[in-house]
């Protein structure tokens, strides 16, 4: 097999990270710009009503129930049509049990008959809750984590690599959430712990290749020893991931429009760990222990591939 | 020789104790076991099999101090009157110091439930001396002023003869006279004899019946009454009903609010139960063929261990009487992911070993415990990372970190333990050749060492 210079082309890996970085933050960042929130935040973390409506007549439109609200005064209401199904959602904010019961009773009567398919109704104090929750979760979480991958390793460079391959992580599902507009409700707070989960997973495998070399005690400078090792743990990277993706590919496909977005963002979740492990972690890896050993004078292992790279990486340092 | 038979006897038990634990082909409940259709028997979250799940919040006043006891008694008293309704298998549970949360699984209509459950239901009947009241009047807040159906307010204090507390009975009933619904209650010790007493005492005045701050009616007292009486308010039969329901179960001691609704109707809950177990099946036959066509046998035998791993999940959580939700749901697939993941890290180093020139049993001496190491780090750091969901979390964080947990607990299992059975078993039965297959060697392995 052609033994490809990952490692040593590493700025290209930075360059594609940092653009799928940067593409994530525009996708976030021209969302006020568009005149909507950054995300598509659900009831779950506004809080607010959400009812779905399955009419008799399916072909009943956002208009005629539009129509039947106004005179109620439960302020903005966004209305949308499930496009597979034709149903109608209704989002208010949070109703009172008797103003929810004028709502049903108006449409009924002005819309047409319906059966309610669902509905949610959080409080605006459990709204706030669910977010410190998934804040509070994910930080101690990553805290924990980079503790025991420190202690593993014997080195705070793996776990700090695996961190930032994490943070990538989590930008890009934020952008990808942030463009197509999918709901952030508290199934995205399941994806980001499986982007937590998975990423940090994947990162320890390709991971604990680069230890394994490292104990055999080669010569290889420590650039080839990283890049063998992220070859050696290509295979399974990738055959892990496929497996996974066939899981969540059917669930996407044949689950139903309720958790289409959450698998959506269980497949970025996958795609994105597989990928920072070799993108983001390694590189990192790479040039946090390269800049150890020069500080801490060893010049044997200088690597030759970038010389002024490293001297411009030295000198932004000091 | 290892003992092949004791270890294919556990691996065969485990996998029919799972089976037993989640489908239940045996009912074992008498003494005589019996046989019945196999069925899944896991407790389903409300957003897969539908219905309603309310969170209620005691509500802090001034001077009424919320308590752990006091949300237990309201608990209490919200399940007698559910009970009363007739719904099947309520769930209750108290959150924290301050919340209660009512599940009602597969209920049509929870409208009626919910008014039901959040009604403090306080019973009064107020001394009003000689002022009637119409129906719908209310106290405010400070008890000395009435707000009238028409807005007006006037001064009147809440002079509380006696509460709905020393109430033995209430009961709905149709009065053939008036042909009215009607709630005829009962009073019991001393709330009887005050009763009795006032009435008594105050012939030709009125006396308010009130709920929760709100005017029922305001019947005048024609005759000393021993402790027993009606309540007409026009109810419709089911009003009559419900307020008996209310009186009888009590007053809750701390009046609580909804924070929290949601409610899926049978018709999606049956439809995403439908789809999940559709694209769990096409999962697991996809997962299946990829690894068996890629690894072969050992991806075969790889197979049949998830298989029991499968198995394995599902009982362990249906021991534990755990519910699944969707994001548990999601929660299995990324452990079945890792239990994957466990395998192939495996063949891989088993590959490498084969590729290095070693026989196949020492591959797979070493395969093994160079997966190990792998296995356990990676799979640790996504325990600690479930372990932080579970003591964080509540509903569906709290799902998905009890599935993630088990998942990657019995994962470790498979891989480590199930997988490596079965390879061996298979080595020992002259397949080694189809085992070292894997590394797509074009010779024997024994032979090449």
């Amino acid at each position: 097999m052609k033994a490809w210079d990952l490692m040593g082309n590493r700025r290209w890996l930075y360059l594609l990270s940092a653009g799928i970085v940067l593409a994530s933050v525009v996708a976030m960042a021209i969302q006020p710009a568009l005149g909507r929130p950054v995300l598509n935040w659900g009831v779950d973390f506004t809080g607010g009503t959400l009812i779905t409506l399955r009419f008799q007549d399916r072909t009943v439109s956002t208009g005629q129930v539009r129509a039947a609200l106004q005179p109620l005064g439960l302020g903005e209401a966004i209305i949308q049509k499930v496009h597979e199904t034709g149903d109608v959602s209704v989002r208010t904010r949070h109703l009172e049990p008797e103003e929810r019961r004028r709502l049903e009773q108006a449409v009924r009567e002005r819309v047409g008959p319906f059966t309610v398919l669902s509905v949610d109704d959080v409080g605006p104090k459990i709204g706030r809750e669910l977010r410190n929750v998934a804040i509070l979760g994910v930080a101690v979480g990553l805290a924990l984590q980079v503790v025991y991958v420190s202690l593993r390793f014997r080195s705070v460079r793996f776990a700090l690599a695996a961190d930032v391959a994490l943070l990538h992580d989590l930008l890009l599902v934020l952008g990808v959430f942030a463009l197509t507009r999918a709901t952030v409700d508290s199934s995205f707070v399941a994806v980001l712990l499986t982007v937590v989960g998975y990423s940090i997973n994947d990162t320890i495998v390709v991971f604990d290749r680069v230890r394994e070399n490292l104990q055999l005690r080669t010569r290889e400078p420590f650039l080839q020893l990283v890049n063998r090792s992220v070859l050696e743990a290509l295979v399974r990277s990738i055959n892990t991931g496929l497996t996974t993706l066939l899981a969540i590919g059917s669930v996407y496909l044949f689950g139903g429009p309720t958790v289409r977005d959450f698998a959506l963002g269980l497949t970025v979740a996958v795609l994105t760990g597989g990928w920072s492990s070799v993108g983001v972690a390694s590189p990192l890896l790479v040039d946090m222990t390269l800049w150890a050993e020069r500080r801490a004078g060893q010049a044997a292992v200088q690597p030759t591939a970038q010389p002024a790279r490293a001297a411009a990486s030295r000198r932004g340092r000091a | 020789m290892r003992s092949h038979t004791l270890r294919v006897l556990i691996l065969v038990a485990l996998a029919v104790a799972s089976f037993q634990v989640v489908f239940q082909p045996v009912r074992l409940d008498g003494w005589r076991p019996a046989w019945q259709p196999p069925q899944p028997r896991l407790r389903l979250g409300l957003d897969l099999q539908g219905g309603t799940r309310i969170v209620l919040e005691a509500e802090r006043r001034p001077g009424v101090e919320v308590t752990a006891d006091k949300v237990d008694a309201a608990m209490r008293v919200i399940e007698n009157r559910i009970d009363a309704l007739g719904v099947a298998e309520p769930l209750l549970q108290r959150q924290g110091q301050d919340r209660i949360i009512v599940e009602f699984p597969g209920l049509q209509d929870p409208q009626r439930a919910k008014e039901l459950i959040g009604r403090t239901a306080l019973l009064e009947f107020v001394d009003t001396d000689h002022q009637s009241l119409p129906r719908g009047a209310e106290w405010l807040p400070d008890n000395r002023r009435v707000r009238l159906p028409d807005g007006q307010v006037v001064s009147l204090p809440k002079k509380v003869v006696v509460t709905g507390a020393d109430l033995r009975d209430a009961r709905a009933e149709f009065d053939q006279q008036s042909l009215q619904w009607l709630v005829r209650f009962r009073f019991a010790g001393e709330g009887a004899r005050k009763f009795e007493d006032h009435t008594g005492r105050s012939i030709g005045e009125y006396l308010t019946i009130v709920l929760d701050n709100r005017v029922l009616s305001s019947p005048v007292i024609r005759a000393r009454i021993p402790g027993e009486g009606v309540i007409e308010g026009s109810f419709t039969a089911d009003e009559a009903r419900d307020l008996a329901i209310l009186l009888r179960g009590g007053a809750l001691p701390v009046p609580v609010r909804p924070v929290e609704e949601r409610t899926v109707g049978p018709t999606l809950g049956r439809d995403s139960i439908d789809r999940s177990l559709r694209a769990g099946w096409i999962a697991a036959v996809a997962v299946v063929l990829f690894v068996t066509a890629y690894y072969r046998l050992p991806g075969f035998l790889a197979s049949v261990s998830l298989s029991v791993y499968a198995l394995l999940v599902l009982a362990l959580f249906a021991g534990l009487g755990a519910t699944l939700t969707l994001p548990g749901l999601a929660g299995l697939i990324l452990s079945l992911g890792i239990a994957v993941d466990g395998n192939v890290i495996i063949f891989e180093k088993l590959k490498e070993e084969l590729r290095a020139g070693k026989t196949l049993r020492a591959a797979i001496a070493a395969g093994w415990r160079r997966g190990l190491v792998t296995i356990l780090d990676s799979n640790v750091t996504t325990l600690v990372g479930a372990a932080v969901l579970l003591w964080l979390g509540t509903g569906p964080i709290r799902g998905f970190a009890v599935t993630l947990t088990l998942g990657v607990l019995a994962s470790m299992f498979t891989a480590i333990v199930a997988t490596r059975w079965l390879v061996e078993l298979c080595a020992d039965l002259g397949l080694a050749h189809n085992l070292a297959r894997v590394a797509d060697l074009p010779r024997r392995p024994e032979v090449a060492a």
